[in-house]
């Protein structure tokens, strides 16, 4: 078992340097920006990229709040499952 | 006393969701970028909480896997959820920005894509202890130290390679009328930050008490029967 964890391990490091390696193009890349001058302009609305920003997180947040809530509630049903159980098994020895 | 505690915490939470937005709307627009620089309000304090969700993973992890903590691989656990939770929401507002400040969505580059890798790292380590069956918590825990790893690199990226993302002195030179606005949001995220994670914490507590009684259980039925 252990011999197979360590090989995920190596398998894991090698995989996360291949991709650097693979990155590195686009890492060298991104020093070569130049300067442009006299561009066309577009004109975008920021108001609602900044609602959309802000709705996304708090939409998110929620959701994560609904989720946990589900996942304690579940748990609680799953505890009186075991309560009703261990009722209809009688008392213990 | 804790639920107090809680309750407490939610309020001004609640209150924060109301008064915060108002300090942000108040605040001077930002010359070069105009309103679009709001999104930094909200931007800067995910990531931040990006950040730490990853140590506080790791660091449980690090107990986990040296110590055998249980109390610190339900930690980790936690904390990943969270730092996919706030990586999405930084990985989300920023390119929204850029689109407005830069004219793309994305740029593949030093800063952009070591966050996008961190995030994936930290998907991996959900992934890991969902279907790599019974190591999947000892492989998510090792990937939870390189997630750390990486979290330098995302935050000198912007100062060691030349990127289209601002660099790491924004904040401390930030003007001094955004400054109430931008601590304000930060100590909103970080208050709701701090109630997910109590809140996820008890989940998987309870979670691994439940597990406990239901083997417990089981044993008890099986020497009646």
């Amino acid at each position: 078992m252990r011999t197979k964890i360590r090989a995920l391990y190596l398998f894991l490091a090698a995989f996360l340097a291949g991709a650097l390696v693979w990155l590195a193009p686009a890492l060298a890349a991104a020093q070569e920006f130049e300067k442009v001058s006299g561009a066309a302009r577009e004109e975008l609305p920021a108001g609602r990229f900044v609602a959309a920003a802000y709705g996304f997180i708090w939409v998110a947040l929620l959701i994560y709040v609904v989720s946990i809530a589900r996942g304690l509630a579940r748990v609680r049903a799953d505890l009186g499952d075991l309560k009703q159980r261990l009722d209809r098994a009688g008392p213990r020895p | 006393m804790r639920s107090l505690g809680f309750v407490v915490a939610a309020t001004v939470t609640a209150v924060g969701f109301l008064f915060v937005p108002a300090l942000i709307l108040g605040a001077p627009l930002e010359p070069v970028m105009g309103f679009v620089q709001k999104i930094f309000y909200f931007h800067v304090p995910c990531a931040t909480m990006l950040f730490l969700s990853t140590f506080v993973c790791a660091g449980g992890s690090v107990a986990y896997l040296f110590k055998g903590s249980e109390a610190g691989d339900r930690v980790a656990a936690s904390a990943a959820e969270l730092a996919v939770l706030f990586g999405l929401c930084t990985l989300v507002t920023g390119p929204l920005w850029g689109r407005k400040a830069w004219g793309v969505w994305w740029q593949w580059d030093a800063r952009l894509t070591s966050s996008l890798l961190l995030e994936l790292i930290m998907i991996a380590y959900l992934l890991a202890r969902r279907y790599a069956g019974p190591a999947g918590r000892r492989l998510a825990a090792a990937l939870a130290l390189f997630a750390a790893i990486d979290v330098p690199l995302v935050y000198k990226s912007v100062d060691i390679w030349r990127t289209v993302h601002p660099r790491t002195t924004v904040v401390p030179t930030l003007d001094p009328r955004m400054r109430p606005a931008f601590w304000s949001a930060f100590a909103l995220i970080l208050l709701v930050w701090s109630l997910l994670f109590a809140l996820r914490l008890r989940l998987e507590k309870a979670r691994a008490e439940l597990a406990e009684l239901q083997l417990e259980t089981e044993d008890l039925l099986e020497a009646a029967s």
